[in-house]
């Protein structure tokens, strides 16, 4: 039987949990029940790598001027060089379906090794009471 | 034999290189696998463009301002004015999908090749105005929106990068003054385009 030293089986298993990282999405809810009309779940952490360093750190929602909601998350890198990701906000009505449209759309940022930053979103109308963001890791 | 082997696996292996070519596939608009150009606009800074503009008109809530509800717009003229050719309808057009199939605003149109034009809004008062209609006051509009998309290159070394500037204003038509006025920057760097973002 061969031997491995443990220092080795490290670099083998995160040599193999790398392709399985690449191009996943973490889920952040602020609803927790499912959707009156599906089954679904609104926590997922599928890319530990984006977990460890990149992390939400606080979900604020408020009424805008208007009335119609806004949502502000703070992003926060832990890590040692500074990071970029895509995140996608999708708004749901009262019933937890979401709400799509030409406001449901991919964007970038980028957060300094050690900081935060907020991303926001405002709620493409007034029958949107939830919201779901999906941060994905940048290609680059 | 060893020698065999060894020309069967070159040949295998140079049989299977086809096989990894990236193959034409579908992707979601402006999803993060679309091409990333440094020097252009692509399909999804207008969509962020478009979104930032609607995420500011809304939570400022001046469409509920206007006399009429749902409000008045009539799109007048928005200059592209850098070096990448697109139709800046790809822009209005997403925020009209918005305003207008929510219910917040009607952009008003007549018909023709240019529906929005003042020129087709105008010919459609006078035939009004001809039978004796007095209905034209509907095509009186409570904003303009205007607006212009600018560009800023710089390079350093070989690393490009280009500032592209969307600013859309609304005008009220009773005052003249500005209602609503937003600027979207969109930064590009990078010494050549790329795939996914």
């Amino acid at each position: 039987m061969i031997r491995m030293p443990r220092p080795a089986i490290a670099l083998v298993l995160f040599a193999g949990l790398l392709p399985v990282a690449c191009g996943t999405v973490n889920t952040t809810s602020t609803r927790s029940a499912p959707s009156e009309d599906s089954v679904a779940t609104n926590a997922q952490i599928n890319d530990l790598f984006t977990e460890i360093f990149l992390h939400v750190r606080g979900v604020r929602k408020f009424p805008t001027r208007s009335g119609v909601l806004q949502a502000q998350v703070d992003v926060a890198n832990d890590g040692f060089n500074t990071r970029g990701f895509s995140y996608l906000f999708t708004w749901q009505d009262e019933r937890g379906n979401p709400i799509l449209g030409p406001m449901h759309v991919w964007k970038t940022a980028r957060v300094a090794a050690g900081g935060s930053i907020t991303i926001s979103s405002v709620a493409p109308g007034p029958e949107a009471t939830d919201f779901s963001i999906q941060v994905r890791r940048a290609e680059n | 034999m060893t020698r065999t082997i060894a020309s069967l696996s070159l040949a295998a292996t140079l049989l299977s290189l086809p096989a990894c070519a990236s193959k034409a596939t579908y992707i979601e608009t402006g999803g993060t696998d679309s091409i990333v150009s440094v020097g252009e606009v692509d399909i999804q800074d207008l969509q962020r463009a478009a979104s930032g503009m609607l995420e500011s008109l809304i939570a400022l809530g001046t469409l509920q301002n206007a006399p009429h509800q749902p409000a008045r717009l009539r799109i007048e003229r928005v200059v592209n004015d850098t070096s990448s050719a697109f139709d800046v309808g790809e822009l209005t057009y997403r925020m009209r999908e918005q305003l207008v199939n929510s219910g917040q605003a009607t952009v008003l149109t007549a018909y023709g090749a240019n529906a929005e034009s003042p020129e087709a809004q105008e010919r459609l008062k006078q035939e009004a105005f001809r039978r004796g209609e007095t209905s034209v006051e509907s095509l009186e509009p409570d904003f303009f929106l205007t607006g212009k998309i600018t560009q800023l290159k710089r390079s350093a070394g070989r690393t490009r990068q280009t500032t592209y500037t969307f600013r859309l204003t609304l005008t009220d038509s009773r005052t003249g003054q500005e209602a609503w006025t937003k600027v979207v920057d969109v930064t590009k760097q990078g010494q050549k385009n790329a795939v996914g973002f």
